[in-house]
This record gives structure tokens, sequence and C-alpha cells, in this order.
């Protein structure tokens, strides 16, 4: 009987030492999953954390570069327009140049335009000055001053091309441009808009009328290429 | 007195082998049913001691505390109190109690044993 009794007493602790053991270890095992799962998630918590803070610098740095960048690039269009706008002078001036170039006549320029022949009047003998029917200087001013008005970029006379400065005398029976001497029949050249220098010479009592009416013969061409040479510097 | 160590021995092992996962809010009543079973494996100790150790006592306080414990704290869970605080008191207090008498009981007789 007393036997039993302790047999009985140690399945019963054993029974109790088994639930003990069991929930000891399992408890056991369990906390460490969850400390060991909480360590990695903590070391993972922390690095996500790092790589946070330098994702946001590293942005806070672009953002920054990139306003750096845009006020950069305002500045630059702003040097581009500064520039164009220079360009765009430049261009005109280097147009005006060129234009006053072939004014001055130191450019050789080409182009179309007319020529205008100025010759003497037949002789008569009716007529006692003989002068009546000569071409004068103040002819030859008239034509070069209306192929001027009417918008000739250069004239010539018998090739000799004028210039701001040029001038024209009468010096008896020739007519002296700056200094060279030319006789008549005085041909007279103009680079411009063929059609407006014809019909300006033309025009009903113009020029030409006059010129006729002081019986000088005058006859107009439309030449469609005209070379003049630039006017060589004076010593 | 090998068969209770055996007990443990193989409920160490199958503690340690079984791959049963409990979410992570039942861990607390496991851990308060252990403090419970300590407590009830302290108490049987010293009344074993004390010589009024009754083995029905211990074994249906042993399961009777554990599953108090259990219950209680998963009471306080569904009420949204932290019942098992007060599981974990009492039965910390009566641990640290048991172990002092025990010690005391043990310090006891070994002096009774060496003035012998």
């Amino acid at each position: 009987m007393k036997k039993k009794l302790i047999n009985n007493n140690r399945v019963v602790l054993s029974l109790v030492g088994l639930v003990l053991g069991f929930m000891i270890a399992f408890s056991f095992r369990l906390t460490q999953d969850e400390t060991q799962g909480h360590r990695i998630s903590d070391r993972q918590w922390e690095q996500t954390l790092s790589l946070r803070n330098e994702l946001i610098e590293q942005e806070e740095k672009n953002s920054s570069l990139q306003k750096q960048l845009d006020k950069q690039q305002d500045v630059i269009s702003g040097q581009e327009k500064d520039l164009a706008k220079e360009a765009q002078v430049f261009f005109n001036l280097a147009e005006d140049t060129e234009k006053y170039r072939m004014y001055l006549g130191k450019v050789k320029v080409q182009g179309k335009g007319v020529a205008v022949k100025l010759s003497d009047g037949e002789y008569d003998p009716k007529e006692e000055n003989i002068n009546n029917y000569l071409v004068h200087e103040h002819h030859v001013f008239k034509v070069v001053n209306e192929l001027y008005i009417a918008g000739a970029s250069a004239v010539a006379i018998n090739g000799q091309r004028l210039a701001h400065n040029s001038y024209i005398i009468c010096d008896g029976p020739v007519i002296t441009v700056d200094g060279y001497q030319h006789p008549a029949p005085f041909e007279i050249t103009a680079i411009g808009d063929a059609k407006v220098l014809d019909s300006a010479l033309n025009i009903t009592g113009g020029v030409k009328d006059q010129l006729v009416n002081d019986r000088i013969i005058f006859s107009l061409e439309k030449q469609d290429d005209i070379t003049m040479e630039p006017i060589p510097e004076k010593k | 007195m090998w068969l209770p160590v055996m007990g443990l021995i193989i409920g160490v092992i199958i503690g340690l082998l079984t791959d049963i996962r409990i979410p992570e809010e039942y861990s607390n009543y496991l851990s308060i049913a252990i403090l419970a079973a300590l407590d009830t494996l302290f108490g049987g100790i010293r009344a074993q001691l004390q010589n009024i150790y009754d083995e029905k006592v211990f074994v249906s306080g042993f399961f009777f505390n554990i599953l108090l414990a259990a219950s209680l704290a998963f009471l306080g869970v569904h009420l949204g109190v932290d019942l098992y605080l007060a599981a974990v008191f009492a039965f910390g207090v009566r641990l640290f109690q048991n172990i002092a008498v025990i010690r005391r009981i043990l310090l006891t007789k070994w002096s009774t044993n060496g003035d012998k």
C-alpha cells in the first residue's frame, strides 16, 4: 500500500515536472525567437532609418542643386538673350557698314541699273551760241542728283565712280570729275532699281525733258549687270 | 526520485522540439502560467519541508493556478485592463516568500546538522 502510494506520488510528480518543463522550454524558445526576430528587425530598422536619412539628405542635396541649376540656367538664358541682341546689333552694324562702304565706294559693287548717255547736240549753224547745245556740268549734276534721289546705290561717270566727296567742275571743253577730265559724250551709270531710276529720269517735266529742251541728246538704257570697281584711295 | 526529474527533462525536450507557432499576444498567458507553476512548485517544496505537504492540494493547485493565471490574463486583455499584472504581482510576492521560507528552513536544518 505504501509502495503503491509512493509510485503514484512519483507518477503525479513526473507529470507535474513534464508540464512545467514543457511550458518553460516552450516559452523560452518562443521568447528567444521573438527577441531574435526583434533584434533582426531592430537592426533592419536602424539600417532602414540610416538609409532613409541618407536618402533624405540626398534628396535635399538634389533639390538644392536643382535650384542652383535653375538659377544658372536663368542666368545663361539671360546672357544668351543679351548675346542674341548683341549679335543682332552686330549684324545690323555689319549691314550698315557694308552699305556705307558701298556709298563711300570702298567696295566693288555689282548689280542691275541704268546707263544714261548725254551727247552734245548736232551742230546748228543758226545758233550763235555753241553753249546752247553742249553738255554742261550742270546737266551732269542734274542727272547724277536725280539718280541719287531715286535711290541709286552707286553712280559713275564714264566709268569713274563718284564718292560722297566727289566734285564735278566745268573745265572749258571738258568736265573734271575728282581731278580727271572727261570729254563728251558722258555716260552716267547707276546701280539701283532700274525701273525706278528709269521712271525717275523719264518723268514728265523731269530731267530728261529739261535736257532735251537744252538740245542735248539723251539716251537711257537699262542694264542687267553693271560692275563698279572700288574708288582707289587718294594719295 | 529520478522519475520526476526524467519527466522534467522529457518536458524540456518536447518543449524545445515542438514547432508550434502561437500568436505573440498569447505568449503573455504562457509567461503567467509559468509563473503560477513555479509558485506552486516552490509552495509544494516549502510544504514538504514544513511537513504539511499534501499531494492533492499540490497537484490541484499546480494546474488550477496555471489555468487561473492564464484566464486572468486573457480576461484582462479582453477587458482592456492589465489584469495579468495582478497575477504577476501576487505570484511574484508569493514566490519570493516561499523561497525565503525554504531558505530559512534549509539554513536551520543545516545549522542544527552542523551542531550535531
